[in-house]
């Protein structure tokens, strides 16, 4: 059965081409990467939280930034694991990169923290390193836990972790200052929780896509978790926290219009839904 | 146990204990499967799944003197076997692939041409990638890398990554003209569901804080402001209802986890198999 033709100004409205809406939404993103209209960005209270944590790492501790995402949200989790990255160096914080799932994240990762070691002057296997990607999640985290070196075994590069100077008298779980998660896969932060963070105390904080945070708010009520970024927002709190504004604070100019656009849509839809079910003749559906 | 699983002293001795671990690995699994019918097959698994969930189970709930118990110290073996064991499926995968799209190529199955990138999007990497990894550049870069470096750089890099992200962002699309379309406020609870969306939406980012910002953070009206709105309805809306979906969720993986763990799972470990 065909459907009939729309008819009348509401409901042609309501059937408009999907390819204007997708014109309209890249424009708006288009005209904000373009000309970006700069708006105040304030930390909330969750970014405010994984920074302390950041900055109350004992001296003698590492750590464990846990890059679980891959390019599919890398808008949101690169710009969180940048932050992060450069929190640590500002606050001369030793850490460790490694990865559990979606491997790609671990190269991803590592570029980012080469490209701002640079800035920092910092020295791979002094000032940070990465444990590369780790198969096993929850079994290898419970072989972290009791011996860090014999779990990790070697580095991105191949290369022995015990030889790297800054994992000198890193042996198990309890030289490990706090846990930051980055990802964007779900079920990665209850192993943390379950494995680490529960049986042995370790501070734990996160990073999300905007999409998964909201299930993760109840952590960090309950004070599980020291901190929380969320998606593109908690990337740009970070930035702006740490003074180095990059891509999360220009994708938040994007990301503002883009929102308005789409509840201005939302609207325009249902007005011309209600309209459209108003017209004389018609009766009511 | 360092004894037990201490690495191999010279690499002839790493090759021989390669060669006797997988001969020996052929001939238990032969005879397994030879010996054992579906039924003995079945108690087999069944009995290495208890066997294995009994061991997590005891080294986290028995008692701890100085935070060792007597099973602590095979963690990190077992967990390199279950890491060894889970390596194979990747190898398990990339076959099962090979054989789907090595088969839609040889019959010129439609949609062929794909399965022809895969192939070679998947030696591509596989070659340049193992080749990149086994001649690390060292730390700082050079300008110019080695021209196998300088590949897999262009096919992670220029390529992979965002291929991947692309079609990721195609989901702003759809969600844009879906919400256009779809969301209709048809009852009260689509009506309330719009509005808190509204306001979380517009609670995330920054152009919601400047739309309110009229209200001053000191006067009693304070509270109605957007970035206040969206994070009380996170806060103290949304964190019950997650809470209890939590609670729900772990209640359910515990009954499935003693299910899988007992084997009274139906579905699983060959059961089909009469």
């Amino acid at each position: 059965m065909t459907q009939a033709p729309p008819h009348g100004f509401w409901q042609r409205m309501q059937q408009i081409p999907r390819y204007y809406i997708y014109a309209l939404l890249a424009g708006v993103v288009i005209w904000q990467l373009l000309f970006p209209i700069r708006l105040p960005i304030a930390p909330s209270r969750a970014t405010l939280g994984v920074r302390d944590a950041i900055r109350n790492v004992p001296e003698d501790k590492i750590v464990i930034i846990s890059v679980d995402w891959d390019a599919s949200t890398q808008p949101e989790t690169g710009p969180q694991t940048q932050a992060i990255i450069e929190a640590c160096f500002q606050l001369k914080k030793r850490f460790a990169i490694m990865n559990l799932a979606a491997p790609m994240g671990v190269k991803l990762a590592n570029d980012i923290a080469l490209r701002v070691a640079r800035r920092y002057n910092a020295k791979y296997g002094v000032d940070w390193c990465n444990w590369g990607y780790k198969v096993g999640q929850g079994n290898f985290l419970m072989a972290v836990a009791k011996n860090i070196p014999k779990a990790v075994a070697t580095d991105f590069y191949n290369k022995p972790v015990s030889e790297l100077p800054m994992m000198r008298g890193v042996e198990n779980i309890s030289s490990i200052g706090l846990v930051v998660e980055v990802t964007g896969l779900a079920g990665m932060t209850e192993l943390w929780l379950g494995l680490i963070q529960g049986p042995y105390g370790t501070p734990f904080a996160s990073a999300y896509t905007a999409v998964m945070a909201p299930g993760y708010y109840p952590y960090l009520d309950s004070g599980q978790m020291k901190g929380m970024l969320v998606g593109a927002k908690g990337a740009a709190e970070m930035e702006t926290l740490v003074n180095r504004p990059g891509s999360a604070v220009a994708i938040m100019n994007v990301q503002s219009w883009a929102h308005l656009l789409i509840i201005v849509l939302i609207v325009i839809g249902n007005v011309a839904y209600f309209m459209g079910r108003r017209r004389p003749g018609e009766g009511r559906r | 146990m360092s004894r037990l699983f201490a690495p191999a002293p010279t690499p002839r001795l790493l090759a021989a204990y390669l060669v006797i671990g997988l001969v020996g690995s052929v001939i238990l699994i032969y005879l397994l499967h030879r010996g054992l019918g579906p039924r003995g097959r079945r108690w087999l698994i069944a009995v290495v799944t208890f066997v294995a969930g009994l061991f997590y189970g005891l080294e986290f709930y028995y008692p701890v003197h100085n935070r060792k118990n007597f099973l602590t110290d095979w963690i990190e073996p077992v967990s390199v076997m279950i890491a060894v064991i889970g390596a194979f499926t990747v190898g398990l995968g990339i076959y099962s692939l090979c054989q789907v799209h090595g088969r839609n190529v040889a019959r010129r199955r439609p949609g062929w041409p794909n399965s022809l990138a895969f192939f070679v999007a998947f030696l591509a990497m596989l070659v340049f990638g193992l080749w990149s990894h086994y001649t690390p550049v060292g730390e700082p870069a050079p300008k110019v890398l080695p021209w196998q470096n300088g590949v897999y750089e262009v096919l992670f890099n220029g390529l992979f990554a965002p291929l991947q992200t692309a079609t990721f962002s195609l989901l702003a699309f759809y969600i844009a003209s879906a919400a256009y379309r779809a969301f209709r406020m048809r009852t009260a609870e689509a009506a309330l569901m719009m509005i808190a969306a509204f306001i979380v939406m517009l609670g995330q980012v920054p152009v919601g804080a400047w739309i309110t910002s009229g209200i001053p953070l000191t006067s009693p009206w304070a509270f109605f402001r957007l970035e206040t709105l969206g994070e009380w309805i996170l806060n103290w809306l949304n964190m019950p209802a997650q809470r209890g979906i939590v609670f729900g969720i772990a209640v359910g993986a515990l009954a499935m986890s003693l299910r899988v763990w007992l084997s009274l799972e139906r579905g699983t470990f060959f059961s089909e198999q009469r």
